[in-house]
């Protein structure tokens, strides 16, 4: 057996292949991204264990991660708030966490999106147990998955091939998402989920801005918004009585203790708009969460300079409009005297 | 730490560079070896490295003094002292909540009382049953004087906690590895070479063929609440089938290669068990190290097969029931290993009463036959509950003609070619080994097969999913 002869053929086929591998994606026009997982929301999780009464957590769903851009925020604010928002996910499981293991008295601003926040508090529903599990993640995470994230992150900036995605994007390029992408005739009866594709960059630290190609190429946006269309027509009827319920009484607990507490409901626009307004009227929802709650609130219908922002798939601004967004909400707080700027 | 993941990739380079360093003698060198199996452990859960601790101490001790100690009843008291530790720390963070639910259960039903148990949630220690099962085998021998005493603390110390094997085997005995580390090992240029083919074929099974290729469709399948249709049933079945042999396999023969990188040999785990021909065959075959430690350590102390058939019968059960009970605690764990045992039982009868000669041409049809009887046991191993299990049952055998099909026709494809080439693989790999088929194929072809591999392990990422075998 010549191993060594092996071993070196063995090497350098891998190089040509990883290399070609790298090559290939980067030629469709991919660049280096970083991973939104879990390790990555851990991170900023663990920023809460210091955090001050001057510090501001952003909560809730892709909305409030994509609307909400950090470095404008930093810069009209004074300070980076935690980005703890997720997405796909009801906010309560992040909230609760906080409520009840830190003792954070700060600022908390949570992004409200009815269909999400009103969906459940069933733990293993989707949207509740993906944001429970990032919670968990954090309470668990080892050693192990500590250092793995830190030796990842200049794997991640600086390769296309590590891309890849808790969320299991359909144009992923790691070989699981590949796979999966292969569709052979049309066993499973019931509605199909369209293809979901990437539209967002995530960036460190945790930050999420839309991709110049949801902008630019309509049949891409048309693609994301069939995708909220098949979320409208299949998800389950809201559970306006149980979330509310615990909504609340995690708001009371952390009232009490002097923590402040923000609700914004931000833009939506198109179809989805109107699914919204159909599925979850802002008179039966919106306005009796805050009028139950009595905290600060913000809803985008309220604002002019808000109004007129329009989502290009229908969900989640612009990368453009969310610092045009993020901006004014800051300066909106500010006026308001909800939060202050930090020297 | 977890063998497919960066962290680990970089600790092995560590301890690579300064085990084959010329600084350090051999004694320095295994307590390098040492301290990296406490860091390998440490990082999942530092403070648990306190029961290697102590399990290590208590069973120095015990193997001291049984090497001198005449007495039989204090020798007898050293091999107790040495169950109750090991076998206590099982039971108290493995069993506890196990034990305590079903006898509040027999209570309540023989007195009617309403007592609840409150789960503990005690974290379970990773690879608990491993290490305290290699270790008790070193009193064990050392109180039937099979085994030479370990020669210092430090060889002992590194016997209980070698960090290939610390988790998930192989569980190797004491006479097997200790005094591998009586004398300086380094690893030839072929063992070094052989020992990173065989970490990329071990990474290579668990990411990409049991995490990448099977765990989806059997996780979708187990974890559907549906009544599920009978393609969908035993695809699903098949997957985990092939996802834990990989699973299993995968971490033993990365454990094997990089205990060979270093040049310590560990024994094989797995013989392409999912061709076996019968269910002795199948436990020669399948997880070999914990196989001939029941045996061993169990069934023959229980009487094996010197005291007639019903005795034989009877030790055979227990072994399997218990064996089922070392996986997990739970009654689906203890049925596996009654189904088991029960094959075991029938395959005895049907030698004795129905005996038959097993040619080239029948071979390969009861090997297919016992892979399904094994595929069977498995839907029992996998389910969350015996509901479950028993609608994936009646789901297999088209008792449910109801049932939903969740499964898109691509991953039924791609199940059935990947555990048909498995199977073959089994089958015309049965009575050789990959170091002989290595031997035969060209270097080019050897390179380009692990090149390819590489790859497809790059590629996949991987998320570092746990080994399914850890939880044990």
């Amino acid at each position: 057996m010549h191993l060594k002869q092996s071993i070196i053929i063995a090497f350098c086929l891998t190089t040509i292949l990883v290399a070609g591998w790298e090559i290939y994606w980067r030629s469709t026009g991919r660049t280096p991204s970083i991973n939104d997982d879990k390790s990555l929301w851990a991170v900023e999780r663990f920023k809460v264990s210091s955090a001050t009464e001057n510090d501001v957590i952003i909560l809730g769903s892709s909305r409030a991660y994509f609307d909400i851009q950090i470095k404008t925020w930093e810069n009209e604010i004074g300070k980076a708030p935690i980005q703890l928002a997720s997405t796909g996910s009801s906010p309560l499981p992040t909230f609760h966490d906080i409520v009840e293991n830190t003792k954070f008295k700060g600022t908390v601003l949570v992004g409200v999106t009815p269909g999400l926040l009103f969906s459940t508090t069933y733990p293993e529903a989707f949207p509740w147990a993906r944001a429970q599990s990032k919670v968990d993640y954090y309470a668990n995470r080892t050693y192990t998955q500590k250092l793995n994230h830190i030796l990842s992150i200049p794997l991640q900036e600086n390769l296309v091939l590590m891309s890849g995605d808790e969320e299991e994007w359909f144009d992923d390029i790691d070989l699981k998402s590949l796979l999966r992408s292969i569709q052979i005739g049309n066993r499973i009866s019931g509605p199909k989920m369209p293809p979901f594709r990437n539209f967002g960059e995530t960036s460190i630290p945790r930050n999420m801005r839309m991709m110049q190609k949801t902008i630019q190429d309509t049949a891409f946006a048309n693609s994301i918004i069939r995708v909220w269309h098949f979320f409208g027509k299949t998800a389950p009827p809201p559970d306006k009585d149980s979330t509310m319920a615990f909504f609340l009484k995690d708001i009371e607990t952390f009232k009490n203790r002097g923590g402040n507490l923000i609700l914004v409901r931000c833009p939506s626009s198109g179809g989805l708009r109107m699914g919204e307004n159909k599925g979850l009227p802002r008179k039966d929802f919106w306005d009796e969460l805050i009028s139950k709650a009595q905290v600060a609130n913000y809803h985008f219908e309220d604002y002019p300079q808000f109004k007129k922002l329009i989502c290009p798939e229908e969900s989640h601004l612009s990368s453009k409009d969310a610092d045009y967004f993020t901006k004014e909400l800051a300066r909106l707080l500010i006026s308001d005297g909800i939060i202050s700027k930090q020297p | 730490m977890l063998f497919n993941s960066l962290t680990f990739i970089v600790f092995l380079v560590i301890v690579l560079i300064l085990y084959y360093s010329k600084w350090f003698n051999w004694t320095n060198k295994k307590r390098i070896l040492l301290l990296a199996s406490y860091i390998f452990y440490g990082f999942w859960n530092p403070p648990l490295v306190i029961l290697l601790w102590i399990s290590t101490l208590v069973d120095w001790t015990a193997g001291k003094q049984l090497a001198i100690e005449e007495n039989q009843r204090r020798r007898k008291f050293w091999l107790i002292t040495s169950m109750v530790v090991n076998l206590g720390f099982l039971a108290f963070f493995k069993y506890r909540d196990f034990l305590l639910d079903n006898f509040t259960t027999v209570i309540n039903t023989a007195y009617g009382y309403g007592y609840h148990s409150e789960p503990m949630d005690i974290i379970l220690p990773m690879g608990i049953s491993f290490y305290t099962f290699q270790t008790m085998s070193y009193t064990i021998d050392m109180y039937q004087r099979k085994t030479e005493r370990a020669k210092t603390f430090l060889d002992f110390a590194l016997y209980v906690t070698f960090f290939p094997q610390l988790v998930a085997g192989p569980i190797v005995r004491a006479k097997d590895l200790i005094t591998q580390f009586y004398k300086e090992k380094r690893a030839t240029s072929k063992q070094f070479i052989w020992g990173l083919f065989l970490l990329t074929i071990g990474l290579f099974e668990k990411v990409v063929i049991a995490d990448t290729l099977l765990s989806g469709t059997s996780d979708m399948v187990f974890g559907s609440n549906k009544l599920l249709h009978g393609l969908d049933a035993w695809i699903g079945t098949i997957a985990f089938s092939g996802q834990i042999f990989f699973d299993f396999a995968g971490y033993s023969t990365c454990a094997i290669g990089i205990a060979l990188l270093l040049g310590i040999v560990l024994p094989d785990n797995f013989k392409y068990p999912y061709a076996s021909l019968g269910f002795s065959d199948l436990w020669k075959r399948w997880h070999i190290s914990l196989s001939s430690w029941l045996k061993d350590y169990l069934y023959i102390p229980l009487g094996g097969n010197r005291h007639g058939i019903v005795r034989m019968y009877v030790a055979l059960m227990i072994t399997m029931l218990l064996g089922g009970l070392w996986h997990g605690a739970a009654w689906t764990f203890i049925v596996w290993g009654g189904l088991h045992g029960t094959y075991l039982i029938l395959e005895r009868l049907q030698r004795q009463y129905f005996p038959f000669k097993i040619t080239r041409w029948n071979g390969i049809f009861l090997a297919f036959i016992t892979f399904s009887c094994v595929n069977i046991t498995w839907v029992f191993f996998r389910a969350r509950s015996f509901e479950s299990a028993w609608s994936m049952i009646k789901s297999m055998f088209y008792l449910q003609t109801d049932g939903e099909k969740i499964l898109d026709m691509f991953s039924i494809i791609k199940v059935s070619i990947v555990i048909s080439i498995m199977f073959l693989c089994h089958w015309f790999m049965r009575n050789t080994s990959l170091k002989e088929v290595s031997l035969k194929i060209s270097p080019y072809a050897l390179g380009i097969i692990w090149a390819l591999m590489t790859f497809l392990i790059i590629i996949a990422q991987g998320n570092s999913e746990q080994f399914i075998y850890f939880q044990f």
